[in-house]
């Protein structure tokens, strides 16, 4: 091959520059249009009356009821789910049993459930008509139309969140490192927390920041089961709904605000997390060449 | 320290692993399981740590030292194990790998941390890599991986050493140096050791005695001079090395093959039976004269003589089929071998096996 036919060659082997920059130009104008558009404009509408009228719709008791609720709904099922999941994938990446396909479906089935559905579940069993509602009603325990059927919610339509990240990882890393370990005389729980926890701690906290942030954004399931009362069973998006329904448009947007700076804190430390965690996977097999410390 | 098994039976689901296996290795030994995959042998070194359980618990027993470990979880029989992909901790780097038996102790019993540091030091020594301690089993080597896993599971000071196919992911020339390097470690720390693999080669060379398995069920067990010079089956004939197999009669003494005739001095079995007759290639002698009825006619059919030996292919005039034969590459120069020419074929050591013909 000739030093022309070589340079020319990468040529070649990509589409003419125009046809490049048309494609490149109708992505960026996509995500422009549906996602930079929207973000710049919940932080232009929230605003929109200043920085006075916004930290004051902030600093509304209703608002800070809803922010409370939606820390304490997120607060319990977060670190329930993470015991949940990773137990659930501990369970099916390390040991086998009858049943074992039925519990993973089973951990799925928030996920392919609409949440509204989710919702109407917990009202269906724990309501005043429902299976168990008037035993409730006489212990004075109330759980719908309540805080704890906002966890409960939160906790069912987060729940594969863990698992799911964890499972494939952890069925990918083997048992043979936990087999060593009980061979080298640790015990059940040494094992665990000194060789199953360091090694899934990435994909750990990235299921855990998903869930989160579900946790914190759901609307649905929540929602059928809240009766929106105003400083009482509101969250955060159940309030967002509320003050936009009422035409406070500038305070829908600055609560909504909140929640789009999560998403994007959110983002940030998915995008790390996930890099250390494909960065640890990666050095399972494969070498990291030498003076290069591995994560 | 003697580990002994006494009839283990393990299936998974319906295929069973091991069959009523008894076996006893006395202290101090190095003993290899030999076997092709799915014959059960690492199925026994599981089962002899503590990591598989029989299926007939009641029969079933596994002792070191006299002593029935049979319902002693892995955890507190002190086996050493190494496994095949070396299961290192990847978070920790090479000191704490070595360090994790050790730390693990509980309180009464586990040692202060500037022993544990002196005890690591001592087997980062004895495996030679006191310069990678910082390192973490990413930045190792195979060969590296596996003296790091073979010092962690001699740092808890096990009674028995158990080894999963030790050799079995690394490259050829690695594979050579490490199971020297394994047998001198053996001579020099006396450690009763049971590794498991499928390469005969190294079997016959590192261990002082070699159990064969099949099926689930050890055909033999014996010094590598024994199995190899008295197989007690075709299979272990032929899982020890390249075979020739030819057709024939036996006679008291001798076996008939063709017209010719070769001495047996091991047969058994009724006078004229059929039955086939076991050659080395490297028992196969090539000339140029016919030596009566010691000898048959076969063509050369191709001819290799790369490195130290040449190998040979050759065809019966008879029909009888090919079969292979190995000689020193100054003997082969010294007769002018060529491909298609006719030679005569002696045989030596022709074993015959009375009962089973299948391999």
């Amino acid at each position: 091959m000739s030093a022309a036919e070589k340079t020319n060659a990468p040529h070649r082997r990509t589409e003419p520059p125009f046809v490049r920059w048309l494609l490149i130009g109708i992505a960026l104008a996509f995500i422009a249009l549906f996602l930079v558009v929207p973000l710049v404009s919940v932080f232009t509408e929230a605003l929109r009356q200043g920085f006075g009228v916004y930290f004051q719709t902030l600093h509304d008791p209703l608002t800070l009821s809803a922010i409370q609720l939606t820390l304490i709904a997120a607060g319990i099922s977060v670190p329930l789910n993470c015991i949940f999941g990773v137990t659930a994938a501990w369970a099916i990446a390390k040991f086998d049993f009858r049943g074992k396909n039925i519990l993973l479906t089973l951990i799925d089935l928030p996920f392919s459930i609409s949440p509204v559905i989710s919702g109407l579940i917990y009202v269906l069993v724990f309501g005043a008509q429902g299976w168990f509602g008037s035993w409730f009603s006489d212990h004075n325990l109330k759980i719908i139309f309540a805080v704890p059927g906002i966890v409960l919610a939160t906790i069912f339509v987060t729940f594969p969140f863990v698992a799911r990240e964890l499972i494939p990882l952890m069925q990918a890393q083997g048992r043979t490192e936990e087999e060593a370990a009980r061979v080298l005389g640790a015990s059940g729980w040494q094992t665990f927390w000194r060789v199953t926890i360091p090694n899934i701690k990435w994909g750990l906290l990235y299921g855990v920041i998903l869930c989160n942030a579900r946790a914190m954004g759901e609307f649905g399931a929540v929602s059928v089961v809240s009766g929106h009362i105003q400083g009482q069973t509101n969250t955060i998006p159940l309030h967002v709904q509320i003050l936009y329904e009422s035409d406070n448009f500038a305070g829908a947007f600055a609560v909504a605000s909140l929640l789009t700076f999560l998403a994007l804190v959110t983002l940030v430390l998915k995008t790390w997390v996930e890099y250390k965690n494909t960065a640890l996977r990666g050095t399972a097999f494969t070498p990291v060449p030498i003076g290069k410390k591995a994560v | 320290m003697s580990v002994e098994v006494r009839n283990i039976t393990k299936k998974f689901g319906g295929f069973t692993a091991l069959d009523n296996v008894s076996l006893k290795v006395e202290s101090g030994e190095l003993v290899a399981l030999l076997g092709p995959s799915g014959s059960g042998k690492t199925t026994l070194l599981r089962t002899i740590a503590g990591l598989e359980f029989p299926d007939n618990t009641g029969e079933a027993q596994v002792l070191f030292y006299g002593e029935d470990v049979t319902s002693i979880p892995a955890s507190e029989r002190k086996a050493g194990f190494a496994f095949q992909h070396y299961a290192l901790f990847r978070h920790m780097t090479v000191f704490e790998n070595i360090a994790f038996g050790l730390r693990v102790r509980p309180k009464t019993t586990r040692p202060a941390e500037v022993k544990i540091r002196e005890r690591v030091g001592e087997l980062l020594k004895l495996i030679q890599l006191e310069p990678l301690a910082e390192r973490f089993p990413s930045q190792l080597s195979g060969g590296q991986r596996q003296r790091v896993a073979l010092a962690r599971a001699l740092a808890v000071e096990p009674k028995v050493l158990l080894l999963d196919e030790p050799f079995g992911a690394l490259d050829a020339k690695v594979r050579k140096e490490l199971r020297r390097w394994l047998r001198n470690l053996h001579d020099e720390i006396h450690i009763t050791t049971l590794f498991v693999t499928h390469d005969q080669e190294e079997a016959l060379e590192v261990s002082d005695r070699v159990a064969i398995l099949r099926d689930g069920k050890i055909e033999q067990i014996g010094t590598p001079d024994e199995i190899y010079d008295h197989p007690a089956s075709p299979f272990v004939y032929d899982f020890l090395g390249n075979v020739n197999l030819f057709s024939g009669r036996v006679h008291e003494g001798s076996v008939t093959i063709g017209d010719s005739k070769f001495d047996v001095p091991e047969t058994s079995g009724e006078s004229g039976a059929d039955t086939v007759a076991f050659v080395r290639p490297h028992d196969i002698r090539i000339t140029r004269e016919a030596n009566g009825q010691k000898s048959f006619p076969a063509r050369i059919v191709r001819s290799n003589a790369a490195g130290p030996v040449a190998n040979l292919e050759l065809e019966r005039f008879d029909g009888g089929g090919r079969f292979t034969a190995q000689l020193g590459k100054e003997e082969f120069q010294q007769l002018q071998l060529k491909a298609g020419e006719n030679v005569f074929v002696e045989l030596k050591n022709v074993k015959v096996f009375s009962d089973d013909f299948s391999i």
